[in-house]
């Protein structure tokens, strides 16, 4: 997979956990998840467990610390699909 | 996995926590017992069953021992301590009473709150703040845990603001903590004030609560996050079963 087509993938997962949906006119890699998206940091549990489901990867508990922005979301997913 | 090492700064930062609360303890935790029967007039029903069970756990073995509970006040933390234990216990022995992680902009406005949070093994933490701070508090109570203290955790993330256990409230810190520590236990906790009918900052004046415990070890087949998540729900539908005959017991 390509990236743009893992950050669309991301997008789409994250769109219905997504407080602000103004913020997603202009979502963008350094987009912060919690604070721009407003995403509640409890459903961000349910959220990379989609990644693990949808891009059929397995993400460890201290992956998860890094993820602040949309960005680090596509990294990480691209990480795990290399190495898998 | 292992729980993974702590930084020295915050495992020296641990320690004095630690000596400070212990050797203040013969003085805070009377006065605060003191308050509560004779100022707020609270009173806890139960707390035999409960302070025996978390007394055999800790005498009967060495493994870590995570405490569990609803969580619908703000005193709860204070409330499930002394449900484990009595205050001359908790003095005496003073890893028995559960270092907890409450919301950091709870206890920051003033100074009497961040010394009186600091005393009661308090590691504030920013709800839905830095990730990785987040993770920090977490290896930090971990640490804790293998140093043979007890932590106390609402697994629920917060005050349930359905005034009943959330089970869809999971958060995975909870598990992610179990998981990390083979063998840990976990000590359930439900407890609720008889005329507790929904969250609030403090319980009524005068409230009688009753207070249960169970002991178990959650184990999941999951791995990652997954299995996190899975051990956090398990905790959660133990005490969605104990409130349910805390309820029926009342019909």
């Amino acid at each position: 997979m390509t990236q743009d087509e893992v950050f669309e993938q991301v997008v789409k997962i994250l769109t219905p956990h997504v407080k602000n949906q103004a913020a997603l006119d202009s979502i963008a890699p350094e987009t912060n998840i919690l604070d721009d998206l407003k995403v509640n940091s409890a459903r961000l549990v349910d959220v990379v467990l989609a990644f693990e489901d949808d891009f059929n990867i397995e993400i460890p508990d201290e992956d998860v610390d890094g993820v602040n922005t949309v960005g680090d979301c596509v990294r990480l997913v691209l990480e795990k699909l290399q190495s898998s | 996995m292992e729980a993974a090492a702590l930084a020295l700064r915050d495992r020296l930062a641990l320690d004095l926590q630690r000596w400070v609360g212990r050797l203040t303890a013969p003085v805070w935790i009377p006065v605060t017992v003191a308050l509560m029967k004779c100022g707020v007039r609270w009173q806890i029903e139960g707390m035999e069953q409960t302070r025996r069970l978390f007394r055999q756990a800790k005498q009967a073995s060495d493994a870590p021992l995570l405490v569990c509970a609803n969580h619908l006040t703000m005193a709860d933390s204070f409330l499930v301590s002394l449900s484990l234990a009595s205050p001359w216990s908790l003095t005496v022995h003073y890893s028995w009473l559960p270092w907890n992680t409450p919301e950091k902009h709870r206890f920051a406005s003033t100074w009497w709150k961040r010394m009186f949070a600091y005393l009661m093994k308090c590691i504030p933490v920013e709800r839905g703040g830095n990730r990785q701070e987040v993770g920090r508090t977490l290896a930090r109570v971990a640490h804790l845990l293998l140093q043979r203290d007890v932590a106390l955790i609402f697994p629920e993330g917060g005050r349930s603001r359905t005034g009943r256990v959330d089970t869809e409230a999971v958060t995975y810190g909870v598990g992610r903590i179990v998981r990390q520590l083979p063998g840990c236990r976990v000590l359930a906790v439900y407890l609720r004030g008889e005329g507790q009918t929904e969250y609030t900052n403090l319980p009524a004046r005068g409230e009688r609560f009753r207070v249960e415990a169970e002991l178990f070890e959650p184990k999941s087949d999951h791995r990652g996050l997954r299995g996190s998540v899975d051990l956090g729900r398990q905790i959660l539908m133990r005490l969605d079963a104990m409130e349910r005959r805390f309820f029926d017991a009342r019909k």
